[in-house]
């Protein structure tokens, strides 16, 4: 279907987009791609008479490294965030993770901030986010706050973002020596059934591992009992240590079947995932050990 | 395989440069727009329409609903005349068209579908074919309203009284008694889903009635099945209505026949304005699909390995019209035959109304579900009797000559040889794959064409040596224009470039009766066999009365005529003929099946096949199939155009891919809950195999010029079972139903496992 006739405001910098916000209320919707919005405009699921068009806010955009931490500006697109040198060089498991996202189309024009204000649940990011420990920054005229990453999504399509707040940046961990992440996701549709994080920190010659779910509920999922179970296990006993560990806890995430896959295969997939998430993150672990020695 | 060099057809660069004109590309002088409101109940009685409002909105012109048409001939159909123009009084599946609006824009046609309402009272419904047959269903018809030699051949078969549509029944030998005495009987039972066609374009049409009558721009694959259903519809004569075919962005049955044309022609009716509807991909979803089936396959076997009976039982679900699935029907039973010896047969095929998307044509039709079915169940029997499939199959191959059934004509190609070459093909590749292990499967598909032999074509050979080829084949996709081009520049003698072939118009292109079913290369080829016979005939007579030659000494030749070594351009020979230097000869070729001494009467014209061999990794974890490479080989007699001959092969297997590992159309509760391109997955190039080999076999043994047969619809075939096959060999897991989801997959393995 078409759009709804809006009027388009293509404000230059924060102040005016609170500005606009300020005046139109529940009416505007702020975005950037524009990949989850127009289609849900066209489907009629949203309406908005509004639509601030926040690409030449010169404040949002750039990808750079601030002390510890890369900064991915809101306006960053996937293809921008996967083929940048600083994210491939300082959180190269997000780096791969961008590049697999949908297709070429939505990765050219969807960006990583959108797709988190969003919070469609069948979607690669937040669950790597979480794992990495990762920081939203949210503006609004009456200025600035962090919101954890893990804490940002609340529920499918609901997010710790005020009406009148917009994500500014995405703040991520700089993935230090000893240390590795990796996702992987399964799915025979265009989204993913099922996302796995891991992340593996070894500290003082003992490993700690961080481990999350993706899509398989309405919310990323941390899976602190695995987390607990193996912690301090090295590496390589993790293939003893860590299945039943795994299946137990994904036996037991809530899910619903759907045309994603029955319940019980997702949480299959949950488990099968996590452990290949877990085997590549600690072998990115090692080499980023090495390479940093 | 061909030693000419490959030229590019004409068409491919104004495609991939954008400049190919589609019918959304056609703006006709005065032209509005519409859209349409569909139904949102599986089975509801409309009570009332309201539209006032929609028509108080700026720029609406005009609102259609099933109250206009009464003045019409309301209800149409190929094979059964089920379907209104437009819903009356009731709607019977989700997204069934209940009103359209006419405005001057697409934007407000939208705007003002959501201001018309329409008051239904549900009533009970069936999606289900099995349940649709039970006494106690709900009837989707309570009549059912046959035509007979319409523009199919013969008559669909409905039960009174029942949601069956179409009911067909064959038999040879004793079935039950050949049971009896085989060493062992298998039967299982096989499942296919319903499928979309995706062509790419969605479905497209503009009508306009002036006083020169109806002249519609077609997305219709069968333009002359269009002209003849609008002018029963508008009680028009045939001569009044015009069908033009543009290029066409894909069709795969999902435009033949006829689909939106009388929709889009009513609304211009009522508006008196040309009207042009082109629908999205998600409302084409909802406007045709494949038939799904169920199929019990019995088979009765020697331990020797030799087949002595076979039953097929086919139930197919039809949908909400009955569009063409009888013919479907009746195809899915013949398909399931397979290219073997069976001294005792027994088909029967029932296909039912349901609450869902019209079942229709699609590539091949009934021919993969029927594949599926019987290759599936090959390898089963195999397996049991510790056969090699292959040889299993070999056992009771056909060799050309010998009858697939005895009243149809015999087989005209060698499977033995398409399989052996798949099969060495095969081993080529995974010798040189140095990646994880890989499985083999393999299946043969072979189909009756349901190829009607009425076709016809104008050559207008001009005085300066340039040939129009004037047809009603439509460009889809498939390449027929360059086919037809160079098939005429052969017949002809003359080089490629001086021939064009025009754009599809009933008003100056004479009958064909459709593109599809893998005839139009064959059929147009041999009218214009037929045509260039004609011209050949008129050049020599006029040679011999302006040169006073033997007409039996005049040849042609490169841009004219030759008699021995004298040699006359057609400017010349001409110019001497008509007193100026200007006119054209023109001729028509005929095809009926009465043509070529009758030889064209037996069923089928020929036999469709496909050889098609797979080899497969499976991730045990998810259930993941990865299709690693791939052969498809087939007897096409001859390749005229080998850059789309192999195009269609590669297609058609690709497509294959698709009901084999992720398409099918899900209902819940009547609605279709995956009906758009995001939860319904068509393979992308990611699914294509690695390595695809297409073997075009060039055995000059069709009945069109050069031995050339049709094709494009074969290689879809064997995909399906030759992956499950595979799945078999390599993973001892064997599932009868499609598709071959990773969930299935995976708890095929976990089942086997916990055996």
């Amino acid at each position: 279907m078409f759009l709804i006739p809006f009027t388009h405001h293509r404000p230059v910098s924060l102040d005016e987009v609170f500005e606009t916000l300020a005046k139109h209320g529940d009416d505007a919707a702020v975005y950037a791609g524009g990949t989850e919005l127009l289609l849900a405009l066209k489907a009629r699921v949203l309406r908005y008479e509004h639509l601030i068009d926040l690409k030449r806010v010169k404040e949002l955009s750039g990808i750079r490294i601030e002390g510890e931490e890369l900064v991915i500006g809101a306006l960053a697109t996937h293809h921008q965030i996967a083929n940048n040198d600083l994210v491939q060089a300082h959180v190269p498991a997000y780096a791969a993770l961008s590049e697999e996202i949908a297709n070429i189309r939505v990765r050219a024009a969807g960006t990583l901030a959108g797709n988190l204000a969003f919070a469609e649940p069948h979607s690669d990011p937040p669950s790597l986010l979480s794992a990495m420990d990762a920081t939203l920054i949210l503006v609004s005229s009456g200025g600035k706050r962090g919101v954890p990453m893990r804490e940002f999504i609340l529920s499918d399509f609901t997010t710790a973002r005020e009406e009148n707040e917009l994500i500014a940046e995405i703040r991520i961990p700089v993935t230090a020596a000893g240390e590795g992440f990796a996702y992987r996701k399964f799915g025979h549709l265009e989204r993913p059934a099922v996302g796995a994080s891991a992340g593996c920190v070894m500290r003082g010659g003992k490993p700690s591992y961080r481990l999350w779910f993706g899509a398989i509920g309405d919310r990323p999922l941390h899976a602190k009992e695995i987390e607990d179970a193996i912690a301090g296990v090295p590496a390589a006993s993790l293939p003893e240590a860590l299945p039943k560990v795994a299946r137990d806890f994904a036996s037991g995430i809530s899910t619903a079947s759907d045309l994603h896959g029955s319940a019980d295969y997702k949480q299959h997939l949950a488990s099968v995932l996590i452990q290949r998430a877990l085997a590549a993150a600690c072998e990115a672990a090692q080499s980023r050990g090495a390479a940093n020695a | 395989m061909s030693s000419r060099a490959p030229v590019t057809p004409s068409d491919y660069i104004d495609k991939v440069t954008g400049r190919t004109e589609y019918i959304t590309d056609v703006e006709v002088p005065g032209m509005v727009h519409g859209k349409i409101l569909r139904s949102p109940h599986p089975h509801a009685v409309i009570k009332s329409i309201d539209a006032s409002a929609a028509l108080e909105m700026p720029g609406v012109i005009a609102v259609l609903t099933g109250a206009d048409v009464s003045a019409l001939n309301n209800h149409w159909g190929l094979y059964l005349k089920d379907r209104p123009v437009i819903a009356i009084d009731r709607v019977r599946y989700v997204g069934e068209p209940v009103a359209m609006v006419a405005a001057d824009d697409e934007r407000i046609a939208e705007e003002a579908l959501e201001a018309i309402s329409v008051d239904y009272e549900p009533i009970p419904f069936v999606t289900d074919a099995a349940e649709a047959i039970e006494a106690s269903a709900p009837l989707v018809h309570e009549t059912h309203d046959t035509v007979k030699d319409f523009y199919f051949k013969g008559e669909a078969k409905p039960v009174a009284g029942t949601n069956i549509f179409q009911h067909y029944n064959y038999e040879h030998g004793d079935v039950e008694k050949a049971f009896a005495q085989a060493d062992r009987c298998f039967e299982a039972k096989y499942e296919f889903p319903m499928v979309f066609h995706y062509a790419m374009e969605p479905h497209c049409v503009i009508a306009s009635f002036d006083s020169g009558g109806l002249t519609v721009w077609s997305c219709g694959q069968s333009p002359t099945a269009v002209q003849k259903v609008l002018s029963r519809v508008f009680g028009m004569p045939l001569a009044r209505i015009r069908i033009i075919s543009p290029n066409v962005g894909g069709g795969f049955g999902g435009k033949a026949s006829v689909k939106i044309d009388p929709l889009v022609a009513a609304l211009a009716w009522k508006t008196h304005r040309p009207v042009r509807v082109c629908l999205s991909i998600s409302e084409s979803m909802l406007t045709a699909r494949r038939l799904s089936a169920s199929i019990r396959v019995k088979t009765g076997v020697r331990n020797d390995g030799a087949i002595l009976a076979k039953s097929v039982s086919v139930l197919m679900n039809g949908g909400a019209y009955a569009d063409t699935g009888p013919a479907v029907a009746v195809k899915a039973a013949n398909r399931a035959i397979g290219p073997y010896r069976i001294p005792n047969l027994k088909l029967e095929s029932t296909a039912a109304y349901t609450n869902t998307v019209p079942g229709a044509a699609f590539r091949s039709i009934g021919g993969p579900q029927a594949v599926w079915a019987s290759e599936s169940q090959m390898d089963e029997i195999a397996e049991a009797l510790g056969l090699d499939p292959l040889e299993f199959r070999n056992r009771n191959l056909l060799r050309r000559g010998e009858h697939v059934r005895p009243d149809l004509r015999p087989i005209d190609v060698e499977m033995g040889e398409a399989m052996d070459i798949a099969t060495r093909e095969m081993a080529q590749l995974r010798a040189s794959d140095s990646g994880s292990e890989t499985h083999r499967g393999t299946a043969l598909g072979i189909s009756d064409p349901g190829i009607m032999a009425v076709s016809s074509v104008l050559l207008r050979l001009k005085i300066d040596g340039s040939v129009a080829v004037v047809s009603n084949s439509v460009e889809i996709g498939q390449g027929v224009r360059e086919v037809l081009r160079r098939l005429a520049a052969e017949q002809l003698k003359q080089p490629v470039d001086a021939v064009e072939v025009l754009t599809p118009d009933t008003a100056i292109a004479p009958f064909d009766w459709g593109t599809g079913a893998s005839r139009s290369s064959l059929m147009m080829g041999l009218a214009i066999a037929d045509a260039a016979a004609d011209i050949r005939r008129q050049i020599a007579e006029i040679a011999a009365i302006v040169l006073e030659v033997d007409p039996q000494s005049v040849e042609l030749c490169e841009g004219g005529i030759a008699i021995g070594n004298r040699k006359k351009t057609f400017s010349e020979l001409l110019h001497a003929y008509f007193g100026i230097d200007s006119g054209e000869l023109v001729s028509i070729g005929r095809v009926s099946p009465h043509s070529n001494a009758g030889k064209l009467t037996q069923a089928p014209l020929f036999w469709e096949t496909a050889a098609g061999q797979c080899a497969v990794a499976v991730d045990e974890d998810t259930g993941e199939i990865s299709v690693r490479h791939y052969v498809s080989v087939a007897d096409v007699g001859r390749v005229v155009n080998r850059a789309a001959a192999e195009g269609q092969d590669e297609g058609a297997t690709i497509m294959g891919l698709g009901h084999t590992l992720s398409e099918e159309l899900v209902y819940q509760d009547g609605q279709p809950v995956n009906a758009t391109m995001i939860d319904y997955h068509v393979p992308t190039i990611d699914e294509v195999p690695e390595n695809f080999v297409t073997v075009l076999i060039e055995s000059g043994t069709g009945p069109g010029p050069g031995g050339m047969r049709g094709m494009g619809e074969g290689a879809i075939l064997p995909v399906a079972p030759a992956v499950a096959n595979a799945l078999a060999e390599g993973y001892g897991i064997r599932i009868r139903k499609l598709p071959l989801t990773p969930e299935r997959v995976w708890r095929a393995i976990r089942e086997r496992k916990e055996r």
